[in-house]
């Protein structure tokens, strides 16, 4: 537990360290940045490492006047998972973010070293997250990650974009805090001290009512923090605004704390009533569809990957429901096949979406646009950018040899083997063709995003001046791929990492995963590695084919045209077009007509047909207060006298006995 | 699974490779009869892969290593597809539970790979072509899972060689599972003309581009690029003859049969049964227009969808 807090430790001391060493000799806080934070991930990484492997939890009281009591903190398979992906994202997103700032500084910004500085709050804050086993310990680190998030957030504060992004973002997490804290409060009225054990213990004395308020409770406060579907408005504006290593490390990780704070309740809970674990699947699968779906019709890159982390997160709560209703069912089976889609893909989720992340944030600082019509034909000029970004797609898509397969195959898995039930439960095999439906519009938006930004000719000069960024910067990247690249070949290794976290969450004592999850991921492999094979062995006998002829090199056939401009290319709402029109009005989309002109707008039904009016109303109504605030001392003095009158009358009549 | 088993999967696998070209064929000359025309022999497509290998390729000046690589992806993942499916009717090449995932997921792959390789080219044409075939593609594949999760309910295992093996067809026969069957084969005999892209939902004999979806994406692909297309699009074709007639098989509540040689004989007469029906389909429907194919393919989701709703009671 030490060697944990001293990874955090040195985390927090390249922060300090690069806002010390700044101004005129940045290049050298920038490698005390980089250094000192990647020794703090590795160490801290080694503990929760060690805890997996060993199997044996750590735990550290610390004794003393401390507000809240003893404060505990501790790792467990759970934490440690997290932990992992926590520290492994986040130490390849601050590598490629502080070339980033690099970069930034060059153009005249100055204030490099806060960003560097909150990023290093942020990631030990997170990881300080998952291993608090005290509520205030777990609600303090709870809000240092809100808040360093928005001061990243608004990093470009100069953009009123940015700071209205950043406005909506501090509400939701307020928000998502207030629920929280009503969570606790009413759990530990159960309970005789703040420490997570004691809320264990006093679990099963809650009251059905108090169990039904924690769990809903529980749904709201993580869920904002989680972004599924309607709680995600926040979401896309505040990863678009962000600036790229920090949305992928929001994307990847922070929206994850969510999902830790769901896992950790139904640990603590020791498991949850069926209706929580439909309410889940459902939440899920509307997650899941109109996360893609809305994703389909953005044309900022950026907003259109946060829809997808919309997306993903309804998988991974398809997979949480799963296992929920598996415990409630008592069908172990079930259960752990749903823990395993779920824990599983959101380690995937993490390092594919940071990936495809940072390929967007190269591709913004090659080309200065988001705008993905405004680009085009990036994969010759930025060919190691699009070899990662390519890789993230295809594992996000979930087709094999990538990891975000083995997670969704998981989940597959568990909703039919709940479909096999003789119970109500297997009314869960109606997922299937949801999560079939969630996979195939995932697949047409990145054909869409690949190809629109990456394949064809460049649209503007945005695109066609764009210069790959240089080769080291993208090598956290290209580890992320390869992170995905293996985890999608050999997913024993992923299987593996999750296994004691799902036996735990199913509540099955030592039981191993069932055989069919164990012999299937060896042949995964093999379907991997024949995929791969095969190809080679195409690839080859094609070569051998063509060598008899040279290749000719001839402008694209344009059905006799000779003059195509790329104007004329599918642009990227072209491409969505027909599958948004047939989901009609729910796939938001605005269109616009002139004689001369179409334009589509984007629309988020939540943030814009809820938040935003419920937002204006009580804004006009705090208005209409406006009036008692007039700034002058007689009136307030009149208030004061008024106020202690009906105090005085209310003693004097009303608390008669 | 004991050797001569295996024996015959692989047997099997080697029938798929060499004579799934003749379902195209078989198709066109059905399509010739029914119309009263001279029509091409049944072996054209074979004919046509060994021109295109023979050939030169162009490439557009515009493409990239994806371009190239496409095909080889599209035929590499079909193949692999094919070792999942138990295409002699017992048990497959590579067998899991959860083996039906894998199955679409390398389809997925490969169209993945053929659809950038459309948007590689910048043609305004071929990214019409991907945008279509994607978004029918979306829309067959909860279909193809509803499908695929019925006949593991009946199977009671979610792998391939189960609900297309022995298995759905002895459940199937004694459970009362033959209407659910019935409703699968005719759900997944749609979804596959989808998948295929034939009519209703493509048309590969048109010769407008404006028109075509699959055909217009492999526009720029020529000599042994295009050949290695066309094979792979034939032994899709084949992949879903031998689903389809093992779930008849199945709903007919006939036992399968036990000797190799009737397995690989049954396989041959899936493939013919194939491009006869779809001859006869071509003949008599004219192409759906593009708006409708969605209804189109919901509606075949849906029987599928009945079906499900019906074993699951």
């Amino acid at each position: 537990m030490n060697v944990f807090l001293a990874g955090l430790g040195l985390i927090l001391a390249a922060g300090i360290g690069a806002a010390l060493v700044r101004g005129t000799r940045a290049r050298a806080g920038d490698a005390v940045y980089q250094i000192l934070l990647i020794i703090g991930c590795i160490t801290a990484g080694a503990a929760a490492g060690r805890v997996l492997a060993l199997g044996a939890p750590l735990s550290l009281t610390i004794h003393g006047a401390m507000p809240g009591g003893d404060w505990v903190l501790g790792i467990d398979s759970l934490s440690a998972v997290f932990l992992l992906a926590i520290l492994g994202v986040g130490a390849a997103c601050a590598v490629f973010g502080t070339h980033d700032l690099a970069a930034e500084r060059a153009r005249g910004r100055r204030a490099t070293w806060f960003t560097q500085l909150s990023f290093a709050t942020l990631l030990a804050a997170i990881a300080l997250v998952v291993a608090a086993r005290t509520v205030v310990v777990f609600l303090g680190a709870w809000e240092v990650m809100a808040i360093s998030s928005y001061v990243l957030i608004v990093a470009h504060h100069e953009e009123e974009n940015v700071r209205r992004s950043g406005l909506i973002y501090l509400v939701a997490t307020h928000t998502a805090t207030l629920a929280l804290f009503a969570m606790f409060a009413t759990w530990d009225a159960a309970a005789s001290s703040w420490s997570f054990d004691a809320l264990a213990a006093a679990a099963p004395s809650l009251g059905p009512g108090a169990t039904i308020a924690v769990l809903l409770l529980a749904l709201v406060g993580f869920g904002f923090k989680a972004g599924f579907v309607p709680l995600h408005f926040w979401l896309p504006p505040a990863h678009a605004a962000a600036p790229s290593h920090v949305s992928a490390l929001m994307s990847g990780i922070v929206i994850k704390t969510g999902i830790y704070g769901l896992l950790r309740v139904l640990l603590l809970l020791g498991g949850a009533p069926a209706w929580w674990g439909w309410l889940v699947l459902g939440l899920g699968v509307s997650s899941g569809v109109l996360g893609v779906l809305w994703a389909l019709a953005q044309h900022d890159i950026k907003r259109l990957l946060a829809y997808h982390s919309v997306e993903n997160i309804g998988i991974i709560l398809m997979g949480i429901g799963v296992g929920a209703l598996g415990v409630s069912y008592h069908a172990p089976v079930i259960a752990m096949l749903g823990f395993a889609g779920g824990l599983l893909h959101t380690v995937n989720h993490a390092l594919f979406k940071s990936l495809l992340f940072l390929g967007s944030g190269a591709v913004y600082r090659a080309t200065g646009t988001r705008n993905m019509e405004e680009l085009g034909g990036l994969a010759r000029r930025m060919p190691l950018t699009w070899l990662g970004f390519v890789i993230g797609a295809a594992a996000i898509i979930g087709v094999p040899p990538f990891n975000g397969f083995v997670s969704e195959w998981l989940v597959y898995q568990g909703l039919f083997s709940a479909g096999q039930t003789s119970e109500v439960s297997r009314l869960a095999i109606l997922g299937i063709p949801a999560l079939a439906l969630i996979s195939g519009l995932a697949l047409a938006c990145f054909t869409k995003v690949a190809g629109v930004v990456f394949l064809g000719t460049a649209r503007t000069a945005h695109a066609s001046d764009a210069i790959e960024i240089p080769r080291g910067n993208y090598l956290p990247a290209l580890a992320l791929a390869a992170a995905c690249v293996t985890l999608g070949a050999m997913p024993a290794l992923g299987i593996g990492l999750v296994s004691a976290t799902v036996r735990e969450l199913a509540g099955v004592g030592n039981v191993g995963l069932p055989a069919p999850v164990i012999s299937g991921a060896s042949m995964i492999s093999l379907v991997a590695l024949s995929t791969l094979a095969l190809s080679t062995l195409l690839w080859l006998t094609r070569r051998a084919l063509g060598r008899r002829w040279t290749a000719r090199r001839e402008p694209t056939w344009a059905c006799a045209y000779d003059a195509p401009t790329p104007r004329m290319q599918y642009t990227s709402s072209s491409f969505a077009a027909p599958l948004l029109s047939i989901f009609g009005p729910l796939s938001g989309v605005r269109v616009e007509r002139s004689t001369t002109a179409m334009r589509t707008h984007a629309s988020d039904a939540v943030l814009d047909g809820v938040a935003l009016p419920l937002w204006r109303r009580v804004h006009r109504a705090a208005l209409r207060l406006r009036g008692l605030q007039q700034g002058r001392l007689h009136l307030y003095l009149l208030y004061v006298m008024a106020a202690l009158l009906v105090l005085l009358g209310y003693l004097a009549f009303g608390s008669r006995p | 699974m004991t050797d001569s088993q295996s024996g015959v999967s692989f047997t099997a696998l080697a029938v798929l490779l060499i004579a799934a070209p003749i379902i195209p064929g078989v198709a066109s000359r059905t399509k010739a009869i029914l119309t009263g025309r001279q029509g091409s022999p049944v072996w054209q497509l074979y004919a046509d892969l060994w021109k295109l290998a023979q050939r030169g390729t162009v490439l557009s000046t515009r493409t990239t290593w994806i371009f190239q690589l496409a095909p080889v992806v599209l035929l590499a993942t079909t193949i692999v597809a094919a070792a999942l499916v138990p295409l002699d009717g017992r048990v497959s090449i590579v067998r899991f539970a959860g083996d039906a995932v894998a199955f679409a997921g390398v389809l997925g792959l490969g169209r993945f790979a053929l659809s950038l390789a459309a948007l590689d080219t910048g043609s305004s044409l071929e990214g019409m072509g991907a945008s279509r075939e994607v978004t029918f593609a979306s829309l067959a594949e909860p279909g193809l899972f509803v499908a695929f999760a019925t006949l593991g309910v009946i199977a009671h295992d979610f792998s391939l060689s189960a609900m297309l093996g022995d298995a759905a067809g002895r459940v199937g026969a004694s459970g009362g599972a033959g209407p659910s069957l019935v409703m699968v084969a005719l759900s997944v005999f749609a979804l596959s003309l989808a998948e295929c892209s034939r009519v209703p939902v493509d048309d590969p004999s048109t010769h407008l581009e404006l028109t075509m979806v699959h055909e217009v994406m492999v526009l720029d692909h020529s000599g042994p690029d295009l050949a290695m297309i066309l094979y792979a699009g034939a032994l899709k074709l084949g992949l879903f003859s031998a689903i389809l007639m093992n779930v008849l098989v199945a709903a007919s509540g006939q036992g399968k049969w036990s000797f190799g040689g009737a397995a690989i004989a049954a396989l041959v007469a899936s493939f013919v049964g194939m491009g006869v029906s779809i001859g006869v389909v071509e003949s008599i429907v004219a192409r759906l227009r593009q708006p409708k194919v969605p209804l189109y393919l919901a509606g075949g989701s849906a029987l599928a969808l009945f079906g499900l709703i019906l074993v699951l009671r």
